[in-house]
């Protein structure tokens, strides 16, 4: 299973990925490419956030949801079925990453359902050009991030 | 002496057919692949999601969406389903459920028995249930009368306004039918608002001609009259409608469970294995108890998440593999025309040590409550992004000083205190 890994000391908030998510999704065979992006980067005074669904591992929102909208689809995605969303937003109220999203004229939830690039290379992640963005196998990711956690250079 | 040599195949019995049942039915046959799993629901129809059914009412999610778990989904977990069967009685020495299906009486055998049977609406004197004119909203059977009753020109009373209450009155504008609501508070969606968001939550509802809201008001006598129903407010006014929804509140289906032994304090008493007091019966879902996960005290949290993961813990201690639910935190989330509305955690905690931060623009109003400096609740209204990263922070007890420092607490009105995202202003 694969993982999103968002390091915020390199990322200089260019939003180059939010634009190849916006030009990936509008090719997409699916409806919900028109409100992409999916992805946004957002400058705070304490360093850069990143807000994308992370497919995490366990996953609240799956467990949240009233319809069966949102499912762990066979390759470890989180898929959402747009038909059987009625926008109750339960989804958002759990989501750790705050990657739920809003869409001005339809009561529905959106997110990235990784539709781009045959959901192993994403278009965000090919587009970041100073490895602020990486989209890895989930333990290499997370051995990663023990040995920097080791090393001192993240907290958590 | 048989039946010791047969442990290994057990018979798993689950009275109740909603979230917590299946998700229990579905992890017990994950667990165990060659025990007996039998479900026993009183509704004519096989499992479906009970907070649709208002949507359903809407016409926002259609019937072959709501009935998805259609009997296959059954067949292909090899779990035994008896629809429309009503458990009346448990015999607990004997380890049989008296259950009744169509006037006609069956045993069932359990070596584990799961309660979930969840609640039902509650009704008064001043409003008796009545088949054809005053029912609550809580089944697919309830959805279905009050669609076939929903014509464009007619008209309902909802007493109650409650999550449910207000959803039911969604439902039936969109349908056409004129809707009035009268609710006993003087906020709407009982205790997860305050007067600020509640007024925000009734003046976009009552912005629809069809829709108005009363509140400080109640309901003292319903009677028929030809062929409408009157109703008798507490200040003395009479209203006429075709028909009348119950939403004042629930009760836990505990009826059945009478002389068993099971402690039953209007809820169903059960530890953090999901045991009732009664050995090898356990509950889960909307008829128990659970933990709130911050204070560890016990609460009643009737909620969609809580009684999934009820339903998971019951079938692993049901297999033998012990586990404990840590609880969840009061929460809800809902969507009126495009306004959502989101509370989490102690919204109605009030004292000398609480502190409140709030942001109030146009269209935002967010507002957290601080128990000796860490959050203990959130509530939005209008702008609800990222209200699981400050749900992380209430669970997680982390100091409000410190998590406004975080950047992904800068996506939060209510923390940066600009409205927009912080990015316009930065960026």
């Amino acid at each position: 299973m694969k993982a999103f890994v968002f390091r915020p000391d390199k990322c200089d908030v260019c939003r180059e990925c939010e634009v190849a998510c916006t030009a990936a999704c509008s090719t997409a065979p699916r409806d919900s490419a028109r409100y992409a992006p999916f992805i946004k980067v957002y400058q705070s005074p304490q360093g850069p956030f990143l807000r994308l669904c992370k497919h995490c591992e366990d996953t609240p929102c799956v467990d949240a949801c009233i319809g069966e909208s949102l499912q762990r689809g066979p390759d470890g995605i989180i898929v959402q079925d747009e038909k059987r969303c009625v926008g109750c937003f339960m989804c958002n109220m759990v989501c750790p990453h705050g990657a739920i999203k809003t869409v001005m004229g339809l009561e529905k939830a959106f997110k990235c359902t990784l539709v781009c690039g045959d959901g192993d290379h994403p278009a965000c992640v090919a587009a970041c050009d100073r490895d602020a963005l990486q989209f890895d196998d989930f333990s290499t990711t997370v051995k990663r991030r023990r040995t920097r956690k080791i090393q001192g250079i993240v907290k958590k | 002496m048989k039946a010791k040599a047969k442990k290994s195949i057990r018979q798993h019995v689950i009275i109740g057919n909603c979230i917590a049942a299946v998700t229990a039915a579905n992890t017990l046959r994950e667990l165990n692949p060659d025990d007996r799993i039998v479900i026993i629901g009183d509704e004519e129809v096989p499992s479906y999601s009970r907070c649709l059914i208002t949507y359903y009412l809407g016409g926002m999610v259609t019937q072959n969406h709501l009935l998805s778990h259609a009997e296959k989904w059954y067949a292909a977990r090899d779990i035994e389903l008896h629809l429309a069967t009503r458990a009346e009685g448990v015999d607990v020495k004997r380890r049989i459920v008296h259950a009744r299906h169509n006037g006609r009486k069956k045993d069932i055998r359990y070596d584990t028995l799961l309660v979930a049977t969840g609640s039902s609406p509650i009704f008064t004197k001043s409003f008796p249930y009545d088949p054809n004119g005053i029912v609550g909203m809580r089944t697919y059977a309830d959805a279905q009368r009050l669609k076939a009753w929903a014509r464009k020109g007619k008209k309902a009373i909802i007493i109650g306004a409650g999550f449910v209450g207000l959803k039911t009155a969604y439902g039936l504008v969109k349908r056409g039918v004129q809707v009035k609501v009268v609710e006993l508070l003087p906020t709407v969606l009982g205790r997860m608002t305050d007067l600020e968001a509640s007024r925000r939550v009734r003046d976009r509802l009552v912005r629809h001609e069809l829709l108005d809201i009363e509140l400080n008001n109640s309901v003292v006598a319903t009677w028929r009259h030809r062929n409408a129903y009157v109703v008798r407010y507490q200040n003395g006014g009479e209203e006429q409608a075709d028909f009348v929804v119950a939403s004042v509140g629930v009760q836990a289906n505990t009826s059945f469970l009478e002389g068993t032994g099971v402690q039953i304090d209007r809820i169903v008493c059960v530890d953090d294995y999901q045991r009732t007091t009664v050995e090898d019966i356990y509950a889960a879902g909307d008829v128990c108890r659970s933990r709130h996960i911050v204070t560890g005290q016990w609460i009643y949290n009737a909620i969609w998440p809580v009684a999934a993961a009820q339903g998971r813990i019951a079938a692993y201690n049901m297999s033998g593999q012990p586990q404990t639910y840590a609880g969840n935190i009061p929460m809800n989330s809902v969507d009126f025309y495009e306004m959502w509305i989101t509370a989490i955690g102690d919204v109605q905690a009030e004292g000398d040590d609480i502190e409140e931060i709030s942001f109030t623009s146009n269209t935002i109003y967010q507002k957290v409550k601080l128990r000796n400096g860490i959050p203990i609740s959130f509530m939005a209204v209008g702008n609800v992004d990222g209200a699981g990263i400050i749900r992380g922070a209430i669970v997680g007890r982390t100091p409000w000083k410190e998590f406004i420092r975080k950047p992904q607490a800068q996506l939060l009105p209510v923390v940066n205190q600009i409205g927009g995202f912080l990015s316009k202003a930065v960026a």
